[in-house]
């Protein structure tokens, strides 16, 4: 919750349900604090990420997206990962291109046990969003006329 | 070449190889050629051969109505004959059951399209019947990603600025898609309604929504072929998403789809070994 | 006796429009191969002569491309449900073709029908259109064919002559149009001549004989093979007006929209129960001409076609309408297959 009127960003994360969501649930468990920026949506695997996804998270108004899961060989569907890196790796340019901001787009492996890692990512993120702004930029296109 | 085209044809007709030639037309010099499906012998005086030959007709060997014409014969230039290799990888087509005549071609249009210019095809390589010479069966390759790399130069807010402006011509007419012979699905992802993914308005942002999945969708599929930017009645400059997703592939997995049949697709597979620089 | 402007001052007036707050469109390049009507910022982006005609069409000032109807907001536990604002912008066209303008007069038979639009009347009435009438013309253009002419002054509130000379002469042809350039003009001897347009090629009486009595021909089949089923000629025809209907929104807020849509479309006819009455592509382009051709003359008198050619332009394998036409009048004269 803000007190000024200081930027409150929006973050999306998109998480696996078996690696990085539980990291997220241990950060809870042991009292680690992180931003309440952060709206954490829950998927099954990364490879069930469809890039739509991303691009919908900024049309209702996202000013971050995460995406993160398990580390390659830890996938609990065996490759749904490798699929998903597959996949990031061919679109970035794609949006890059667009001239969206590749800033504004995170992708990470945190496992179950790392929560540690999940605070740090997040309140990292957070704090870079804050300095880049709100993504007007994006909202001006999603602006229906 | 003309008359070569034409009795190779005719013959493919007459003594019952194939039931339908797929073949360019015209109706008169120097118009656009258009796609004409012959099935009579006698009729294959109407296939003409010229740099008006614009129109990748691989797109009509997964339509139904054109299937239930019987075993086709096709007509393709180098950068056509690219598609049936991805086709055929997808099980879209079967190659034994198609006659593919081939022809030569230095490049098409006039000036010549920009994918003329950095075309390395321009001898097909897989045709049951080649027809025609050309000199360089390969341009000047550095040039694939020259326009794009040309538009990455622009800061990412002047490209955001730049896109905004394309797209706000787009009407949704799908032209890009229809004419694409690897937009094949039966139910495209925007004419779903349960629930409605991708916004149907012509709005920027129902706009923006499109072309970013249908550059995805097309992601190392895509073969290049420019017929989207042609078709489109709105002048937008679909080839530089198309190239952005096609020079990933390239980079990253050293792959160009549909040059060598061989090659696994890069989209549906996966190594183990895949690097990249981004993720954390 | 005649009324002249220069082009200098046809600019000015535009850039005047323009900094009153009007929405003016007219021809502009958009790239070096991109004609299109578009709305301009200044008087210098309007283009007059060099083209036949831009690739689309002056339709979406009147009947948008998509077009919000009513919506809703949702704050909290609190619904509001509103009305979209009337639309009370002025609209002025500048250089629209008489095949553009024409189309007009035969719409307002559908939009005012058992259903008086009140979307399409509002634009309707805010919108003067000032045509260019024609001096050249090209192997698409059939307007002579559909009872139309280079200078044909349907939907017209005025039209300018290209005198050659950098003047253009002015028929004001409705008060919308004498308001638009009152005072502005100057009188003159000379008087603007169109160009004598495409000769007449196509026999509408055999068309419509055809398609009187041939719905189930199998024509129609190879009539259509190369249609790739986009939407390029209905969005880019003067006449074409199907829409569709959407609802578009999310938890904050939505609306409901009304956008172009295209019987050459596969899922155009397509039922909630999962019968498509029209599921070939034969089905869809025979409908298509016999809209244009026989059910809209049948129903209010006027031909659903101007002779544009923006449809064959367009068409990314050169169909459209008057290819079909022509193939028709063949096949009605000579009763033999032309696979074309």
């Amino acid at each position: 919750m803000s007190d000024n009127n200081e930027f409150e960003p929006k973050i999306i994360a998109y998480v696996c349900n078996w690696c990085t969501y539980l990291g997220a649930d241990l950060a809870g468990t042991n009292r680690l604090e992180y931003p309440t920026n952060v709206r954490i949506i829950r998927l099954p695997c990364t490879g069930r990420i469809d890039f739509n996804l991303i691009v919908k998270a900024f049309e209702m108004g996202a000013d971050t997206v995460l995406v993160s899961g398990c580390h390659p060989g830890d996938c609990h569907y065996t490759s749904g990962n490798y699929h998903a890196r597959r996949r990031w790796m061919l679109f970035r340019g794609l949006l890059d291109t667009m001239g969206i901001d590749m800033e504004r787009i995170h992708f990470t492996w945190i496992s179950a046990a790392e929560g540690a890692k999940f605070q740090k990512v997040i309140t990292e993120i957070t704090e870079k969003t804050k300095q880049l702004g709100p993504y007007e930029a994006y909202r001006k296109v999603c602006k229906v006329s | 070449m003309l008359n070569q085209l034409h009795e190779t044809c005719r013959k493919l007709l007459e003594d019952g190889t194939v039931q339908v030639v797929i073949g360019y037309g015209q109706s008169s010099p120097d118009t656009p050629a258009y796609p004409i499906f012959v099935t009579r012998p006698e009729d294959v005086q109407q296939l003409v051969w010229n740099n008006q030959c614009f129109g990748n007709l691989t797109t009509y060997l997964t339509r139904k109505e054109v299937r239930a014409m019987g075993k086709p014969a096709i007509v393709v230039k180098g950068c056509d004959e690219k598609t049936l290799v991805v086709l055929e990888k997808e099980s879209q087509i079967d190659r034994s059951q198609i006659v593919v005549i081939g022809m030569a071609c230095s490049a098409v249009g006039n000036p010549p399209l920009a994918k003329c210019q950095a075309c390395e095809v321009h001898m097909p390589r897989f045709a049951d019947a080649t027809i025609g010479q050309v000199e360089n069966p390969a341009s000047e390759t550095d040039g694939r990603y020259a326009d794009l790399e040309a538009f990455l130069q622009k800061t990412p807010a002047d490209r955001m600025a730049y896109w905004m402006n394309e797209l706000d011509r787009c009407v949704k007419c799908y032209a890009c898609r229809q004419v694409c012979p690897l937009c094949y699905c039966e139910t495209c992802i925007v004419d779903k309604n349960r629930p409605q993914r991708i916004d149907t308005s012509p709005t920027l942002k129902g706009n923006y929504a499109w072309h970013i999945t249908r550059a995805f969708h097309l992601a190392a599929r895509c073969v290049g072929c420019d017929e989207c930017t042609r078709a489109c009645p709105a002048g937008i400059d679909l080839r530089l998403l198309n190239l952005s997703v096609a020079k990933a592939a390239e980079t990253d997995f050293g792959f160009r789809a549909g040059m060598d049949p061989e090659v696994e697709p890069v989209v549906g597979s996966y190594s183990e070994q895949d690097k990249e620089g981004f993720i954390r | 006796m005649s009324e002249v402007i220069s082009q200098q001052t046809l600019s000015q007036l535009v850039d005047q429009w323009i900094s009153q707050g009007k929405r003016v469109a007219g021809p502009t390049r958009v790239k070096p191969d991109v004609l299109l009507y578009e709305f301009l910022t200044a008087a210098d982006q309007l283009l007059l002569n060099g083209f036949i005609r831009p690739a689309n069409t002056i339709k979406e000032l009147i009947f948008p491309r998509t077009e919000k109807l009513y919506g809703y907001r949702l704050e909290g536990k609190q619904i509001e449900l509103y009305d979209v604002e009337p639309p009370a912008t002025e609209q002025i066209v500048v250089g629209a073709r008489p095949c553009d303008a024409a189309a007009f007069p035969t719409l307002d038979y559908v939009f005012n029908w058992d259903y008086k639009d009140p979307f399409y009347r509002r634009l309707r009435d805010l919108t003067t259109i000032v045509t260019l009438a024609c001096r050249d013309h090209d192997e698409h253009c059939f307007c002579t064919s559909v009872k139309l002419a280079p200078d044909d002054e349907g939907g017209s509130d005025a039209m300018l002559f290209d005198l050659g000379d950098g003047n253009y002469e002015v028929r004001c042809l409705t008060d919308k149009g004498k308001a638009l350039f009152a005072g502005a003009t100057q009188s003159s001897d000379k008087v603007g001549k169109a160009g004598p347009g495409p000769e007449p090629s196509i026999d509408l009486d055999k068309v419509k004989q055809f398609l009187d009595t041939n719905f189930e021909s199998p024509q129609w089949q190879s009539l259509s093979l190369r249609c790739v089923g986009c939407g390029a000629c209905a969005y880019t025809c003067p006449t074409c007006h199907c829409f569709d209907i959407v609802d578009e929104g999310n938890a904050a807020g939505g609306a409901r929209v009304r956008n172009w849509d295209a019987c050459q479309f596969s899922m155009f006819t397509m039922h909630a129960s999962g019968h498509n009455p029209r599921s070939d592509k034969s089905q869809r382009q025979r409908q298509r001409i016999m809209h244009k051709f026989q059910i809209y003359p049948d129903k209010f008198g006027e031909i659903l076609c101007t002779g544009c050619g923006n449809c064959t332009r367009n068409c990314p394998v050169s169909l459209g309408v008057k290819p079909v036409l022509e193939a028709i009048q063949e096949i009605a004269t000579t009763e033999t297959i032309e696979t074309k």
